[in-house]
């Protein structure tokens, strides 16, 4: 329980600079900016590739895919998938949740993540 | 008794790159097509996923994307006048046996063969005479040019979502690419990959000797990428695990995150695993082949696959066995040079040199497939003076890393204790502070080098193995040493705290310790039914409706990795039999 605390203490932290960030996205660029997770991620439901579905992501708990095999670190982040919280982690996922399998370094741009959040919102409902 | 099934257009032995892009292209074209592969399928999101891949033991210790030699090996000897024995452990070399081959362990990186190679007798005999090449060198002209391949190098580049530094676009010198190379229509699908500070190193003291460095162009994507059929990739982590391992992150070009799954998605294209192809069949004049014999290996029940063409995709070694297994074509004999069937099998040769920076950080468990700056001014520099130095062919140097395993990598300088306390201390105290420069040599063909079948080892299956017959020659030997001496001169400018200097080897071949996966030949195309196996549509001369595809078709073997010419090859020959073969069966070249 201890580690993840630690994971999530600094998304509650960041949360207030980061909030509604995502509200200035474009989602038509934040399709240019899902090819990064495309490989891996698909925006359709039941679509499970290299990674989870984002299918209704927001509002889930993070690692509680039935037919996804998280990292213990995502299952025990206690994460809830909102745009405010989407955005701190995709910043520096390995910051935010040490361990996690997740083979990618972040976008660290911000209007990036907004766009790719934006996007997201509309899509993967 | 093997049970006889209904007749399809085409059947594929082994779907890694080269049956996957004819599985996609032939069943895209409307034709009914089986792939019959004899590994299992695998799963990247748990197979190549984090963090099953990252597992030194199962992977590279016990072979696991790769051919059980339980079931079918080769035997191996040096020279015709010894006795051949059977390879029971993968070591020199490492087939794939898995959806995706041995596409799915590469290291992506992609080369174009030149006219170098195409025209390589022409060419030294116009330039050097007649006598410059040696009499037992069985080198030839492959019947097909650079111009002619081009389109399809680009296409299987941007297939394959490889990353570089084009060097020469149209004829015009490109600012930090390759100058050496032939001119390409456009740049690579994807700007190069970020260097390391070993590759930057190496680019300083090459540029600083009077070299011309560039990036490696690999097909590991530098950034996330969707290529023409809409395959999606990742971006290269740089997580050190892409030799020998399939890419967690599905930035590596890999057959089966690309043209497989496309071809599978078409109702026209079926898929068997875990068939192992016994038998080309043939009909009764022998002029046709008619489908092919296999085996399930998980219930050992027979099968007969009736096919109105049937394309050879299997490894190179392993097409060149079924060749000589079905009997199509003349087994070729070394004493009396006479048939074709197993002649030119070549190999790669090389140097290496391990440098010791005492203070440096080379954080040498970072680092792509391709992660490597190269100079090719040895290679197809064809302003390279080989006269001299009297020999054939080339070698280009690279300098940085691939996959430098946690466990198996331990540099430590010449003299260390190879145990104990002393080597303990040693390893922990140079595994930051190393990094290598090596060579990667041609070999040209000689008529000793060959493949026939063995005379006395059986596979699982009853069949003879295949027999391989190899050793390095003096013309590798003097390359080798002039190898050696170019990376010394370069080591040795950088001014390292220790240097484990290259040496050229001149041992006999054996099939340990790991070497390349770089095996050519066998099968070997050109112009003329006597002398070679297939023409340059790997269209077999003996039987029209059979295509034998991949490097076993390679007159000889040049410095560079194959994966470029074989997957070019691949589209090429799809193209031939989509646009004429089909329209009108019978051979593609008149003999």
């Amino acid at each position: 329980m201890k580690r993840a605390r630690r994971g999530f203490g600094p998304i509650t932290a960041l949360l207030v600079l980061t909030a509604a960030a995502h509200a200035d996205g474009d989602p038509a660029r934040g399709e240019q900016r899902f090819v990064d997770c495309a490989a891996c991620h698909a925006p359709q439901p039941g679509v499970t590739n290299v990674g989870p579905s984002l299918t209704g992501v927001f509002g889930r708990k993070a690692g509680t895919l039935a037919d996804f095999r998280y990292s213990p670190a995502l299952k025990r982040s206690g994460i809830t998938w909102t745009p405010e919280t989407l955005d701190t982690f995709l910043a520096d996922p390995q910051k935010v949740v040490p361990n996690n399998r997740m083979p990618y370094g972040g976008m660290p741009d911000a209007a990036d993540r907004a766009d790719l959040i934006a996007f997201l919102l509309r899509t993967a409902k | 008794m093997a049970t006889k099934l209904k007749e399809v257009d085409a059947v594929i032995i082994g779907l890694g790159w080269t049956g996957g892009i004819l599985a996609k292209e032939l069943a895209e074209a409307g034709l009914k097509v089986v792939a019959l592969e004899r590994g299992a399928m695998r799963n990247p999101a748990s197979d190549y996923a984090v963090p099953n891949i990252r597992d030194e033991l199962r992977y590279v210790v016990r072979h696991d994307l790769m051919q059980n030699t339980a079931r079918d090996t080769i035997t191996v000897r040096n020279n015709p006048t010894q006795g051949a024995l059977p390879m029971r452990r993968l070591g020199s070399f490492l087939p794939g046996e898995v959806v995706g081959g041995s596409a799915v362990h590469w290291s992506g990186h992609t080369w174009r063969w030149t006219d170098m190679e195409f025209k390589a007798r022409s060419r030294y005999e116009e330039r050097y005479g007649k006598n410059f090449i040696p009499a037992d060198m069985t080198i030839r002209d492959w019947g097909i040019s650079y111009d002619e391949l081009e389109p399809y190098y680009d296409k299987f580049e941007y297939t394959a979502a490889v990353s570089g530094k084009a060097g020469n676009i149209k004829g015009t010198i490109q600012p930090g690419g390759n100058p050496f190379e032939a001119p390409r229509a456009r740049d690579y699908a994807l700007p190069p990959l970020t260097p390391i500070l070993a590759s930057e190193m190496f680019t300083q003291a090459a540029r600083n000797n009077g070299y011309h460095p560039f990036p490696r162009p690999s097909a590991n994507a530098s950034r996330a990428y969707t290529n023409p059929d809409g395959s999606k990739f990742g971006a290269c982590q740089y997580c050190g695990y892409c030799q020998r391992f399939g890419c967690e992150a599905n930035a590596k070009g890999s057959p089966h995150m690309t043209v497989i799954p496309i071809a599978l998605a078409n109702p026209n294209f079926e898929l068997r695993t875990h068939s192992w192809a016994t038998k080309v069949l043939k009909d009764s004049d022998g002029k046709r082949v008619t489908g092919v014999a296999y085996t399930d290996i998980l219930t050992g029940e027979e099968f007969e696959q009736p096919a109105g063409m049937v394309l050879l995709c299997a490894y190179a070694i392993n097409n060149v066995h079924l060749m000589l297994l079905s009997g199509i074509g003349e087994t070729y004999d070394p004493l009396a040079q006479k048939g074709v069937i197993g002649k030119n099998y070549c190999y790669q040769t090389g140097a290496s040199a391990t440098l010791f920076f005492e203070g440096r950080h080379f954080n040498p468990f970072m680092n792509a497939g391709g992660s490597n700056a190269t100079i090719d001014d040895f290679n197809i520099n064809w302003d390279f003076d080989r006269a001299p130095h009297n020999f054939v062919g080339g070698y280009n140097v690279s300098g940085g890393f691939n996959t430098v395993l946690p466990i198996g990598y331990r540099p430590v300088p010449r003299g260390t204790p190879q145990w104990g306390k002393a080597w303990k201390a040693a390893t922990a105290k140079y595994y930051q502070t190393a990094m290598t420069i090596s060579a990667s040599g041609s070999v040209m063909a000689n008529r000793y080098n060959c493949f026939d079948l063995d005379p006395t080892y059986r596979n699982a299956f009853g069949q003879p193995l295949m027999r391989m017959t190899f050793d390095y020659k003096e013309n590798e030997h003097r390359m080798g040493q002039h190898a050696a001496k170019v990376i010394n001169d370069i080591a040795k400018s950088m001014n390292p705290t220790h240097l484990n200097a290259a040496t050229a080897r001149t041992d006999p071949w054996t099939v340990v310790p790991y070497q390349s996966t770089h095996n050519t030949g066998g099968t070997i195309m050109g112009t003329d039914p006597r002398e070679s196996a297939v023409n340059k549509y790997l269209q077999s001369w003996d039987c029209h409706n059979l295509f034998v595809v991949g490097a076993n078709v390679f007159p000889h073997n040049a410095s560079y990795n194959p994966t470029g010419p074989v997957g070019a090859l691949a589209y090429w020959t799809a193209d031939a039999i989509k646009t004429r073969y089909v329209k009108n069966p019978g051979p593609l070249v008149s003999a």
